[in-house]
């Protein structure tokens, strides 16, 4: 058993997040601290969470953007209706509503997808062009900060508070437990239900899946609603915890959270990945990024060194891939008979 | 067998040279919509049609031309090149940076000249490592395209951040404005160059056997390589010429806004000619540079008359996005239409 | 007579204006196993998808367990037994055996939440139904062919098969393999299963089936006995014409000439070891062995795709290192895949460009201009010489059957004017017609000076075409043959003979 999940690329990834974190430890001991840790997760609470919405469409062998723009259409279109009506009640009736309008946008791609035949890419990027342009002409085209009175405490509830030697007083947001309930469900999801399950299998052959009685088009907008619906609870999310409502929110994001995915054990060409590998493919992003800070490399040189760990993060597989070919075309072997 | 085949030349002529080019179901879509649109703008605001609006379209739509160009080839060999807009900053970034540091002040005019060539040459050459670059990873690593141009995006843009500190770049000499903001005979200089660049790569990837194995390998890489063809070489030499596109249009860039910024763009512009990509029906082994012209155009047209027709509406130059990606939502439609036809058939 | 359980009377299916099924009658028993055979357009697969409920006849009536249909569909067809394994398995290469075996009974059920407990439970009995252990773990992606088979199996009868209908069950099994499916097969009548496969290895047919039937041109022309049937009346029937090999004349081998390609102590770790031989021009060399010789890796060696990593070769007396696909055929080596449809052809690409691909760089002008006029000339002349038959070069390569996509990439190789040509199992899925007429060709490239390897496991195929024919057993060249010296049962038995203990 044990030694089944040491072979997972999910393990790896743990190692080299532990790894890292020594790593980075070593070099500057104040990453050794709670605000680290509650500060890492609070940075990667909308990026679960938009995450978890796009792993299903990644096992079934889609590769989506648009998500982005849902987060930023329904988040900022909610806001910008309740603020004209002169809301000044909680979070949760924005939550609800953008999740509605997430949901729907989520099933525009579904439709055009599983009516008209077309390619889950191609959709998307029609639909990411269309709501950032949608947002920007018809909605609004700047930040807004005004937000209503009941949402204000939001910024600072927190789950746990503890005292940090750094930084004195820090918390984990309370957000962080949508983040973990909605981990669990696309993970119950994706494990003990035939969606998800029909998931894994339109992935990984979806002739197969067809001959096999599973119904394709309702398991793929099922999917895309739940991306539609998680997009739209992360842009709320995250428009609370910065405190501001902006259109183009996540605009420039929908490659990375992609890439934490596929770095986290999803394969790009569909029928593997889990949740677990997610968090940790995100976690490692957030890692590098503040390990670079407090590694004392300069701010501008850090996507630089973003971009090197990318570059050997996938071209470690594919060297391995090269070596096996060889060696595997010459599998059924010697002793064979 | 006969170990010779003599090469029959063929005859010249603009006849001849016409009837090479096909034109198929998706270029004729793409023509109609161009028709509609334009006549559509025409009628509904009266100063679409004048010589500065269609200059100022002109001077505008070459920067993602090219660049989509760039994309097309990639994505004509199965892959892909998210690193397109990433390689155009990094080169201008670096041309930039050249000149400004080294050109001495107070420079005679042809000394300008001389560092501005030798500026450009250098963009050029930036454009060219970062394709060898893609190119390696892609063809002899074997990385998919998309994680690896995934990573080389980040890693030029790094590069460009790096050596910017994340200022801009400016104070150019004014001589460099002439690529970008001169016409000539009345046509501005950047949209002769994409006509120009679209020429020679519909020449390349129709007229030459590098064209016809960059089309095959696309269709199957696997049989390419049993075929005796040397993917390596092709894909290699297929993400240098999209480098150098790249380089290209930071060229251009760098002339018409006199800077040079590591961000310009960002990820949105490369899901822009992927969009144009789309837009023009771009699939593995399959597909023109002629109806990515047509794509541009028609991007540029929406772009502009929208923006006229909305003049005083707020937020009107975003108006354009939407529209993108409306337009792009129809097309997939009709082509659904017209796929739907055909197999009855 | 074993009680019937499927009976189709006076089937008929046209296609546009192509009749497939002209009056076709046939009845399949309780516990019988029957092997249908015909060339590719004989209307044999277009049967068994009426069978599966896959299309429906124009004409015609269909009985299973006594019930009439006039045509059923792919849900009826399960409800009354009929079970098809297709090629590929119907498997997700991503899940574990247990959740392949149980998918389609859950999915049956309207089952909405997932109880592994069940699955397991369900993988359990389906291994133990034919006595076979697999980790029920396992990844599907990481188990051979004939394990993968044998959870297909698993799931026709979970299904409550009466009928399992196979298409080419043997293509990837090992010899082991295969005699364990034949008793697993026979296993099954005895529990009252029939079994209709279909398969173009005429040998294992008679080693089989009960009863043999032979569609032609949309017609059964034959429903017998298999015990009275040889191959060659197999054949005849099949063709309509006698396949008369004893006429064939040899390529005659210059034995004085230098060698066009000599091989001295070639070595592929994991591959082959070892490895030494001579090709004569004119000569028709096989070599042949069973799955995991080596004989393939042998192949893709020489054709630079897995290059060798010592010992050297020669080409016309000159040495020669092939380290890419680009050096063979550079040095005029060329190769005839086993995978056609992978490795052989661009399926959506016309006929034309996927014949003059590999000469592609002489077909210009100027050194530089494409010459598009060339390259149809060139095209034309080598769909005339091969007799592939299509309305037009410019149709894609997938619209082709079989055999004459499989003379596409031979026109492909044959224009590269080569020196050595490689085959690799050139007539599977080839109907009977095509490949007697493949193998003229063979005899008739080599007595054009042209040498050539013909790796197959196709011993007649070898027989007929090779001058000598090398055995590989376990990575190592064990015997050499000369055609005259040998006959069809010697060189099987050689081929099956287990290999003498350490130290051969």
């Amino acid at each position: 058993m044990l030694n089944k999940i040491i072979k997972t690329n999910e393990f790896a990834v743990f190692l080299i997040l532990v790894v890292l974190s020594l790593a980075v430890g070593l070099v500057n001991p104040a990453f050794f601290s709670v605000s680290t840790v509650f500060d890492t997760l609070r940075a990667s609470i909308v990026f679960f969470i938009m995450a978890f919405g796009l792993l299903p469409l990644i096992i079934a062998g889609g590769i989506d953007i648009s998500f982005v723009a849902i987060a930023a259409v329904t988040s900022y279109a909610t806001h910008m209706f309740l603020l004209s009506r002169g809301y000044q009640g909680g979070i949760l009736l924005y939550y609800i509503i953008a999740s509605g309008l997430g949901l729907l946008a989520g099933l525009l791609n579904g439709v055009l997808v599983t009516r008209f035949k077309l390619p889950i890419f191609d959709v998307s990027l029609a639909t990411f062009t269309m709501w950032y342009g949608f947002n920007l002409f018809f909605i609004g085209a700047t930040a807004n900060f005004e937000l209503p009175d009941g949402t204000v405490g939001y910024y600072s509830r927190f789950l746990i508070t503890a005292q940090d030697p750094y930084v004195g007083e820090t918390g984990l947001h309370i957000s962080i437990l949508y983040a973990l309930f909605i981990g669990l469900f696309v993970w119950w999801l994706l494990k003990y239900t035939f969606i998800g399950r029909g998931v894994y299998a339109i992935g990984g052959n979806r002739e197969v899946a067809l001959r096999s009685g599973f119904n394709i088009n309702r398991i793929m907008l099922i999917i895309f609603g739940l991306m539609g619906v998680l997009s739209a609870v992360a842009g709320v999310t995250q428009a609370f915890l910065s405190r501001n409502f902006n259109p183009v929110i996540f605009i420039g994001q929908p490659l990375d959270i992609l890439a934490a995915i596929i770095i986290g054990g999803a394969a790009i060409t569909g029928g593997r990945g889990t949740v677990i590998g997610t968090v940790l493919g995100v976690l490692l992003i957030q890692l590098i990024n503040r390990a670079l800070i407090l590694a004392g490399i300069p701010v501008e040189w850090q996507r630089l060194a973003v971009g090197i760990v990318l570059i050997l993060f996938t071209s470690i597989p594919a060297l391995r891939d090269l070596r096996a070919r060889r060696v595997g075309h010459t599998t059924e072997l010697i002793g064979a008979e | 067998m006969n170990t010779k085949t003599i090469p029959l030349p063929p005859k010249k002529g603009l006849t001849t040279l016409l009837k090479t080019i096909r034109i198929d179901g998706q270029t004729l879509l793409l023509l109609g919509v161009f028709i509609i649109l334009t006549v559509f703008f025409a009628v509904t605001e009266d100063r679409f049609l004048t010589g500065r609006s269609i200059a100022s379209m002109a001077f505008q739509l070459p920067e993602l031309g090219i660049l989509a160009i760039a994309m097309m080839i990639t994505i004509l060999t199965g892959g892909i090149n998210l690193s397109v807009n990433a390689t155009s900053n990094l080169a201008a970034v670096s041309a930039g940076l050249f000149l400004v540091k080294l050109l001495p002040a107070g420079a005679t005019s042809e000394q300008a000249l001389l560092y501005i060539a030798l500026a450009l040459a250098l963009a050029l050459l930036v454009g060219f490592i970062c394709g060898v670059i893609n190119g390696f990873l892609v063809g002899y690593i074997g990385v998919p395209p998309i994680l690896a141009t995934l990573g080389t995006l980040t890693f030029f843009t790094g590069i460009s951040t790096g050596l910017t500190g994340g200022a801009t770049v400016t104070g150019f000499p004014e001589q460099l404005a002439v690529i970008g903001a001169q016409s000539l005979l009345g046509i501005p200089i950047p949209f002769i160059t994409f006509v120009l660049l679209t020429i020679l790569t519909y020449f390349l990837l129709n007229q030459t056997t590098f064209g016809f194995k960059v089309r095959m390998l696309g269709s199957n890489p696997v049989a390419s390589n049993f075929s005796g063809i040397d993917n390596r070489s092709i894909l290699m030499k297929v993400y240098i010429i999209s480098g150098l596109l790249s380089a290209m249009t930071g060229i251009l860039i760098m002339s018409r806004t006199m800077s040079a910024a590591y961000e310009y763009g960002s990820t949105t512009y490369v899901l822009l000619t992927i969009l144009i990509a789309v837009l023009a029906g771009i699939l593995p082994g399959f597909g023109s540079v002629i109806d990515i012209f047509i794509a541009v155009i028609i991007l540029q047209i929406l772009s502009t008359g929208f923006h006229m027709v909305l003049l005083g509406v707020r937020g009107s130059s975003f108006f354009k996005d939407f529209s993108w990606g409306v337009l792009l939502i129809l097309i997939f439609i009709i082509n659904y239409f017209m796929r739907v036809r055909k197999k009855q058939e | 007579m074993a009680e019937e359980i499927l009976r189709v009377e006076n089937i008929s299916k046209r296609f546009g204006g192509v009749v497939a099924l002209d009056k076709v009658s046939l009845a399949i028993h309780k516990g019988e196993t029957c092997c249908l055979v015909g060339e590719n357009g004989s209307g044999k697969s277009t049967l068994i998808k009426i069978i599966a409920g896959i299309y429906t006849p124009d004409e015609g009536d269909i009985y299973i367990n006594g019930h009439h249909h006039k045509k059923l569909n792919p849900i009826t067809s399960i409800q009354e037994g009929i079970q098809v394994i297709y090629q590929d398995f119907s498997l997700f290469p991503n899940l574990t055996v247990a959740e392949n075996i149980a998918m389609n009974d859950q999915l049956a059920r309207g089952k909405q939440i997932v109880s592994w407990k069940e699955i397991n439970r369900i993988a359990q009995e389906g291994l133990a139904k034919i006595n076979v252990s697999l980790p029920l773990d396992a990844v599907v992606s990481t188990l051979s062919t004939a394990d993968r088979q044998l959870i297909a199996i698993i799931k026709a009868l979970l299904a409550n098969a009466r009928i399992i209908i196979m298409d080419e069950p043997t293509t990837a099994l090992t010899q082991k393999e295969v005699l364990a499916l034949f008793k697993l097969i026979n296993d099954l009548k005895t529990r009252g299963i029939s079994t209709l496969f279909v398969s173009h290895k005429l040998n294992e047919v008679t080693a089989i089936a009960d009863r043999t039937i032979i569609f032609r041109n949309g017609q059964k022309v034959m429903d017998q006995d298999a015990k009275g049937l040889d191959v060659q009346t197999m054949e005849y029937h099949m063709t309509g014409r006698k396949i008369d090999t004893s006429a064939v004349t040899f390529s005659q081998v210059q034995e004085a000439a230098r060698p066009l390609l000599r091989v001295e102590n070639l070595n592929l770790s994991h591959g082959f070891f070892d490895i030494s031989f001579d090709l004569k021009p004119n000569e028709v060399l096989g070599i042949t062995g069973l799955l995991g010789s080596g004989r393939t890796e042998l192949a893709l060696s020489l054709f630079g795709e897995l290059p060798a990593d010592s010992g050297k070769i020669w080409i016309q007396g000159q040495e020669v290192k092939i380290k890419s696909t680009t050096d063979a055929v550079q040095n005029g080596i060329a190769y005839v895949p086993d995978d056609r449809i992978g490795q052989g052809l661009f399926l959506d690409q016309s006929i034309f460009n996927n014949i003059v691909i590999s000469i592609i760089d002489r077909l210009v002008y100027k050194a530089l201009f494409l010459n598009h006029k060339e390259k149809v000339v060139e095209s034309d002349r080598w769909i005339k010489q091969l007799n592939i038959k299509t309305p037009s070069g410019t149709l894609p390569v997938k619209s082709l059957s079989g055999g004459n996509q499989q003379r596409v990439v031979l026109a492909k190789w044959l224009a590269s004017n080569p020196k050595i040509l490689i085959l690799n199992s050139p007539t599977v899925g080839v109907d009977v017609g095509s490949k007697a007429d493949i193998h003229e060709l063979i005899r008739t490239i080599a007595k054009q000076g042209i040498g050539v390897l013909l790796i197959s496991d196709d011993l007649p195929e070898l027989l007929q075409t090779c001058n000598r024919i090398l055995l590989m057993r376990s990575g190592r060249i064990v015997e050499e043959f000369k055609r005259e010296e040998i006959t069809e049962q010697q060189l099987n038995a050689e081929l099956v003979a287990v290999a003498a203990p350490a130290g051969s």
